[in-house]
């Protein structure tokens, strides 16, 4: 996971099996902290660090309560070995 | 001065006050126990909890990340007192007996004739679908009515449930709340044992109640049983819990985790009476997600233990999904009751209510804490809360912290509260009426509860009517 930054918003992007996937780094269950939570690679998922709710990096939905709103996702591209993401 | 009736009533009255240990307070002799773990917490102990029980490697894993996060967490400093709590003089894991029965005359002995006492059997073949009953850390008896297991019906304990359906608990495991939700759903999620497991089909309605029944017998015991209830679409269901503990003078510990997924239009309805002794820490996390056209009701009462803190929940992910929490709390001496509840509106149209209702004496404190959200986009939503208590004498204490956020202009949303005390007035009306002191006071506390009496089913609604007049003992002084 790498985090980046831009026009204040923060934003994890990921390399699920060599597809990348980028979400806001902000749980939509209490706003806090989510891209540094545990990374799962096959399933594509993230858990929230603060209270666990597992979110579908490939859509933003969390799979598990106690979040149930999605977070922010952006459209990821590979361009001259650069990764660009759509905001 | 006392009449001699007025004097029989108050001998009687104490005798009925007397009687929790002799009722519900009694205990058991722990021979013949096939295994009780050494007190304390650590991953040796949650290992060898998966071990013994011949767990899938997913279960193991499952446990030991929440030990990390129970143990990475800090004990919660609000709401009651959790700090003379010690994790480590508890026995995490106890074992009374070998097997599951479906019949209650393999069940032990002295653990049979606890829940003779208790009057489970009776009940079951009174007025119940299917019966669980949990002593110490594991299930010992279970059965459920023929008719409804030809109909897919599946109730039985969360052990068995993992072992012969394996995939469908994997499904649904944690997903409504996961180990890291809060320090003690980790707790849980590492040491649980027990509990229930329900799925009904689609369009299968269980017209009577299934029940649980949930008995502690050790000293510094921990009970960690984990409920799952899955009702397909336009199913019906029933769920009742009940428990007691004896009287010691250490401290146990109980903490839940209750799952229920309500898909479309079905409805659970989940009642808890819940009487533990006044020794127990009772810590539950209870969390129901209601889809498109379900109902979910909790209807929890709370009368017995040292301190419990319990707000069951519901998620309104649906259009149109509806929710009722009615809370019914008793706190007397040396009680906190720290109880609530949690409605959130996350689509269109959904509805709910929350009514609590709380009685406090003898120096007991009632807590009403709940939230009621109204997600963006979750327009035309409507919802009530009322939160009502009753103070009988001047040394009790409740408190109200009611959170309401809204996010949607239309909503309808409307939030009443009250506190009161038996009035003189009241109680004197009542004995021009012929009532002595005890008996107006009784019926104050027995109307003043009613809206929550009358969700029971008959045979709860005398029961829970008899523990509060057991517990008014000496109210009037």
């Amino acid at each position: 996971m790498r985090l980046v930054e831009h026009d204040g918003v923060k934003i994890g992007v990921f390399n699920c099996d060599g597809t990348l996937y980028a979400i806001e780094d902000r749980c939509s269950h209490d706003d806090g902290p989510l891209a540094e939570g545990e990374f799962d690679g096959s399933t594509c998922t993230v858990e929230c660090p603060r209270h666990g709710s597992l979110f579908d990096l490939t859509t933003g939905r969390p799979k598990t309560l106690p979040a149930y709103a999605p977070v922010r996702t952006f459209t990821t591209a590979v361009v001259d070995d650069t990764i660009v993401l759509e905001v | 001065m006392a009449t001699p009736e007025a004097v029989a009533e108050k001998r009687e009255l104490a005798g009925i006050n007397a009687d929790y240990k002799e009722k519900f307070g009694f205990h058991d002799p722990e021979t013949g126990y096939a295994y009780k773990a050494p007190k304390g917490l650590s991953r040796e102990v949650v290992e060898s909890i998966s071990e013994y029980k011949d767990e899938p490697r997913w279960m193991r894993d499952f446990r030991l990340k929440a030990l990390e996060h129970f143990e990475s967490r800090p004990t919660p400093t609000w709401g009651g007192n959790l700090g003379q709590i010690d994790f480590e003089d508890i026995h995490y894991f106890v074992r009374a007996s070998e097997k599951n029965s479906r019949d209650w005359d393999e069940v032990p002995e002295d653990i049979k004739n606890t829940f003779d006492r208790l009057g489970i059997p009776e009940a079951e073949r009174k007025f119940l679908s299917g019966v669980g009953a949990q002593y110490e850390s594991e299930v010992v008896y279970h059965q459920v009515n023929e008719k409804l297991e030809a109909q897919g019906v599946i109730f039985t304990d969360m052990d068995t449930a993992l072992r012969e359906h394996e995939d469908l608990v994997r499904e649904y495991w944690a997903t409504i709340i996961p180990p890291n939700d809060n320090k003690l759903a980790a707790l849980n999620s590492a040491v649980w044992s027990g509990g229930s497991f329900v799925y009904v089909p689609a369009g299968v309605k269980v017209e009577m109640p299934l029940q649980a029944y949930f008995r502690i017998n050790t000293e510094n015991m921990g009970q960690f049983e984990r409920t799952l209830i899955i009702a397909e679409e336009g199913s019906d269901v029933h769920y009742i819990e009940g428990c007691t503990a004896p009287v010691y003078s250490t401290d146990s510990l109980h903490s839940a985790v209750v799952e229920i997924m309500a898909k479309p239009s079905a409805r659970v309805r989940y009642t808890t009476v819940q009487n533990w002794s006044q020794n127990v820490y009772n810590l539950v996390t209870k969390r129901a997600v209601a889809q498109e056209k379900a109902t979910m009701e909790w209807v929890d009462c709370n009368l017995g233990s040292k301190l419990t803190m319990k707000y069951p929940s519901i998620y309104l992910l649906g259009q149109e999904a509806h929710g009722e929490i009615l809370s019914i709390a008793f706190a007397g001496e040396g009680q906190h009751q720290d109880a609530g509840g949690k409605i959130i509106h996350a689509a269109p149209r959904t509805s709910s209510s929350i009514f609590s209702k709380s009685i406090s004496k003898d120096g007991g404190r009632a807590t009403y804490r709940g939230l009621l959200e109204v997600a963006d986009g979750a327009t035309e939503s409507r919802s009530k809360v009322v939160c009502d208590a009753l103070l009988l004498d001047e040394d009790s204490r409740s408190d109200t912290y009611p959170t309401i956020r809204i996010g949607e202009n239309d909503a309808d949303v409307g939030h009443e509260a009250t506190v009161s005390k038996i009035g003189d007035e009241q109680v004197f009306y009542l004995q021009s009426h012929g009532l002595d002191e005890e008996e107006a006071s009784k019926m104050i506390v027995n109307g003043f509860i009613e809206p929550v009496t009358k969700e029971l089913p008959m045979e709860y609604a005398v029961e829970l009517n008899r523990l509060i007049e057991l517990q008014m003992e000496g109210s009037i002084g």
